[in-house]
């Protein structure tokens, strides 16, 4: 932490020269994490983390800089090596900080730091053991375990000065199913704003592993998946990756700012099918991707981003807002003092329509249903994006039919949310790792069960 | 930090060896757009991994904040540490080996003495370049990015290692739009010498990429022949190599296991881990462990010799560490599949119906190393008789890749480095499954 008194002189320092905004993140940071493969503990890690990240900014143009360093010399070296960027002289300005603001909300009831590590030890080998006995085919079983406590202090030029603590941990379980001819994993990786509590209030750890030990023995038995274009169904909770990836990053300020996002310039028109509506909201109570304040200290909010399939809002962090000429929605993010903040998204869905599960189903004659999403990324500017499918079934005369693996999803962000023709009544969210320019945040994704009436799907085999 | 003090109150807390790997980082980001100065960001980092053995056990702890006053934290962690492990395996601090290879180009002073401003005026310049060169160019990304990296490994059996490495590398990200169409090409040099950042060349390359892919359209699905354009191979290999690494054989999740002295791949296929390569920033005469590192060759002509080795899974395999232990796990240098003798101009000539994939996406979740099952989005072109027709998009490319390895029918000439240290020619598969749009 820094005296009061400092963090204005160094605010001060950075508009010597012609900028005119200023500001300070500070982040002291506490990580705990274990890992056991082969039913052994291989590793337990504690780290510490502090460092200091100052920006200068004139309109909507901004120079960041951060070091390790506490001191008074330091700090102010760095604001100034970054006020050269703006060249000029103004007179003197006396930043007066306002009193300092206290998230109060997403509060964890026990501090992962006090509870001993031998007790989050016991989570890994609770979880190793209901993956291991879930099924004889599981032949490995990797579980990961992490906390973290991240203080932030956030000051700028405008007197705002904030403090926000988020305690977050989770835990991840991932099976391997093995057979003499293939081998497959299933994952699934709980977490949430919360202390260790977590573990005893809002999962059950069995039940968790045994889930990542079902998907990879299921997949142990499916057949490559078809290739071609079909309806397909993803399921609620992390199948809400689709959104996410293929519509929500080129909702972003950082891509619709400079026009590289294909919804550049689309407020208030339709981009989605009638059906959708999408929600970012970072004030769910202890939910992965909230928090109290953003990464530039303004506090968090819920944003419609898509009514009823019309455009409503981008999400923006403030210096975006300057350079778009729209309203700020306080989405600056950042992983770390060793990224500037920009528009990211907190925890972020597809809202509840109307049809049941069943419905969905029984109304696809022929398709994929896609239970869990893996991983995928887009191009913001051309819409492509792309997800594999870590479970998969076909659907057939309206029926759940066999699995199959290694099929991937393609197609552009504005054509799937055009071609959504049901939506679920049954909302989940999943925890993710979003990896994006200002590094790698948590965020929630999630969505009822959708059906997408046409998608590509990639798979090793002819359609039939 | 006294590391003497350190070392002295892990003594005194039973701690039998310990070891410091002490890293100063600066960076220097340069990002331009529309003309304007985008990012500029400057950086001055320090950090501090401590690992100590403990018990029998290998306990490890890092911190940002380095001064006397954290020693006890440092001490009492590595004890927290390794109390909790049970993991049976053999650990070690390292006394060092007999012989460094000099590697003496890894840090170029010159480079670090061009100004910023110079810098800065490099990546305007690249910009602009590249929007003259046509005028379906709507929009050029330059970037310059810079680093100085220094390490010190230090430990309690005497061994004292330090290197500096510096490397650059320059830019463009282009989006191209001929008002129906919108795509995307990236282009980048990376270097420690700033006379190779050819502003022209980069230009061309970056503009080419975007320009050529206007017009895409997916293909019908099927089995087409196809040229793994060198990026593009590279990724793919960058999802796979962890199968090279010892400690995934010896978890049993590597498709290698047992496979030494087998055949798998071509013959045209070599594979090897250089960390002597000129101009890397990976490059280096020790890994993290203090391990002298070494030239090997891991597949010989199609034939697997050798695994990557730190020291706690060389000794299960009473081999010695090949010197790829980095960051408490087992990394590779630089590595890359040797290139052959045809050139892709060549290899596209000779190919009747085909396609080059120039691009592949989410190879970190399209992939499994534990399979080698992929399945990914591509865009490149189609080929036929010889001649490139269109671009091509929205496709997926499926496959196995140890299979893709023995279906190698060609490997061309131009190796490149796949931003950083995993690298590969073209190379040209007799088949693989795309999936198109019917």
């Amino acid at each position: 932490m820094l005296e009061r008194k400092l963090i204005t002189k160094v605010l001060e320092e950075a508009l010597t020269t012609n900028a005119d905004f200023s500001e300070i993140f500070i982040e002291d940071r506490s990580q705990a994490s274990a890992s056991m493969l082969s039913s052994k503990v291989e590793r337990v890690h504690n780290s510490r983390t502090f460092g200091i990240g100052i920006r200068v900014a004139k309109g909507f143009h901004s120079v960041y800089g951060y070091t390790n360093s506490n001191t008074e010399e330091d700090l102010l070296k760095l604001a100034n090596d970054l006020a050269q960027s703006f060249p000029g002289s103004q007179e003197k300005k006396n930043i007066v900080l306002g009193e300092l603001k206290v998230g109060t909300s997403h509060k964890s009831r026990i501090l992962p730091s006090t509870v001993e590590m031998k007790d989050k030890i016991t989570l890994l080998k609770r979880a190793d053991k209901a993956a291991r006995e879930y099924s004889e085919v599981i032949n490995q079983v990797m579980v990961n375990y992490q906390d973290y406590e991240q203080k932030v202090w956030i000051a700028n030029s405008e007197g705002n000065y904030v403090h926000d603590v988020r305690v977050r941990t989770r835990i991840a379980i991932g099976s391997v199913a093995a057979n003499e001819k293939s081998k497959q994993q299933g994952f699934n990786g709980p977490g949430g704003t919360h202390g260790f509590e977590f573990y005893t209030e809002m999962i059950n750890v069995e039940e968790e592993a045994k889930e990542a030990s079902r998907i990879a023995t299921v997949m142990l038995t499916a057949d490559h998946a078809p290739s071609g274009k079909m309806p397909v169904v993803i399921d609620n909770g992390f199948g809400g990756v689709i959104f996410h990836e293929a519509c929500g990053h080129s909702l972003e300020a950082t891509s619709v700012a400079p026009g590289m996002s294909v919804f550049s310039g689309k407020k208030g028109e339709k981009i989605a099918s009638p059906l959708v509506t999408a929600i970012d909201d970072g004030t769910i109570e202890n939910a992965w991707g909230s928090a109290n304040f953003d990464d530039e200290g303004h506090p968090q909010k819920r944003r419609v981003l898509i009514k009823d399939g019309v455009l409503n809002s981008y999400m923006i962090d403030k210096l975006n807002a300057i350079r778009m000429n729209d309203e700020m929605t306080n989405s600056g993010r950042r992983e770390s003092y060793r990224y500037a903040p920009t528009s990211r998204m907190t925890n972020t869905y597809i809202d509840n329509g109307e049809s049941t599960f069943d419905e969905i189903i029984s109304a696809t004659e022929y398709g994929l249903y896609a239970k869990k999403m893996g991983g995928g990324s887009v191009n913001p500017a051309t819409g492509d994006f792309n997800f594999s499918v870590s479970e998969a079934y076909l659907i057939r005369d309206g029926k759940i039919a066999e699995p199959v693996k290694g099929a991937t999803l393609i197609g552009t962000g504005a054509d799937a949310l055009l071609k959504v023709d049901m939506v679920g009544n049954n909302l989940l969210t999943a925890q993710g790792m979003c990896g994006s320019a200002s590094g790698s945040i948590p965020t929630d994704v999630g969505q009822p069960t959708i059906r997408v009436s046409e998608i590509t799907v990639g798979g090793r085999k002819a359609a039939n | 930090m006294n590391f003497e003090k350190l070392f002295e109150r892990a003594k005194e807390k039973n701690i039998e060896d310990i070891q410091v790997h002490y890293v100063a980082d600066t960076k220097l980001d340069i990002e331009v757009l529309k003309g304007e100065l985008e990012n500029y960001t400057i950086a001055d980092t320090k950090g501090l991994s401590v690992k100590g053995i403990f018990d029998g056990k290998m306990g490890t702890v890092s911190t940002e904040v380095i001064n006397d006053d954290v020693i006890d934290f440092i001490v009492d962690s590595v004890i927290a540490s390794a109390n909790n492990i049970d993991s049976e395996d053999e650990v070690f601090i390292y006394g060092g080996d007999s012989i460094y290879q000099d590697v003496d180009d890894l840090y170029n002073k010159e480079l670090e003495e061009v100004d910023a401003k110079t810098k800065i005026d490099l990546a305007f310049d690249l910009e602009k370049e590249t929007l003259k060169l046509d005028e379906k160019i709507k929009m050029v990304q330059a970037f310059y990015s810079e680093v100085k990296h220094q390490v010190r490994i230090l430990n309690s059996k005497g061994l004292d290692l330090s290197k500096v490495v510096n490397s650059a590398t320059a830019g463009v990200y282009v989006i191209a739009s001929d008002g129906k169409d919108q795509r995307t090409g990236i282009e980048y040099v990376q270097s420690n010498v700033y006379e190779d950042f050819d502003i022209e060349n980069i230009a061309k390359e970056g503009a080419k990429r975007a320009v050529d892919a206007l017009g895409a359209k997916s293909i019908k699905s099927g089995d087409y022949e196809v040229i793994l354009e060198n990026k593009a191979s590279a990724s793919l290999l960058a999802a796979h190599v962890s199968m090279f690494s010892a400690e995934s054989v010896q978890k049993d999740v590597s498709l290698l296991k047992g496979k030494i002295g087998e055949k798998i791949s071509k013959e045209l296929i070599s594979i090897v881990d250089d960390p002597f390569m000129k101009k890397s920033p990976r490059s280096g005469s020790f890994d993290d462990e203090g391990v002298a590192t070494k030239y090997k060759e891991l597949v010989s002509s199609g034939k697997l010799t050798g695994y990557l080795y730190n020291l706690k899974t060389a000794k299960k395999d009473e081999v010695g560490s090949t010197g790829n232990g980095f960051r408490n796990g087992i990394s590779p240098t630089n590595f890359y599949i040797q290139p052959g003798k045809t050139s892709f101009d060549l290899s596209v000539q000779s190919m009747k119906k085909g396609l080059i994939i120039s691009d592949l996406q989410g190879t970190h979740s399209g992939t499994s190393s534990v399979s080698g099952d992929f399945s990914l989005q591509a865009s490149g072109y189609l080929v036929e008789e010889g001649k490139i027709v269109r671009p091509i998009s929205l496709i997926t490319v499926a496959g196995n890749y140890l299979e893709v390895l023995q279906d190698v029918t060609e490997v061309c000439n131009d190796l490149k480095m796949n931003f950083g240290y995993i690298g590969s020619p073209s190379i040209k598969i007799k088949a693989l499954a795309i999936a198109g749009d019917e």
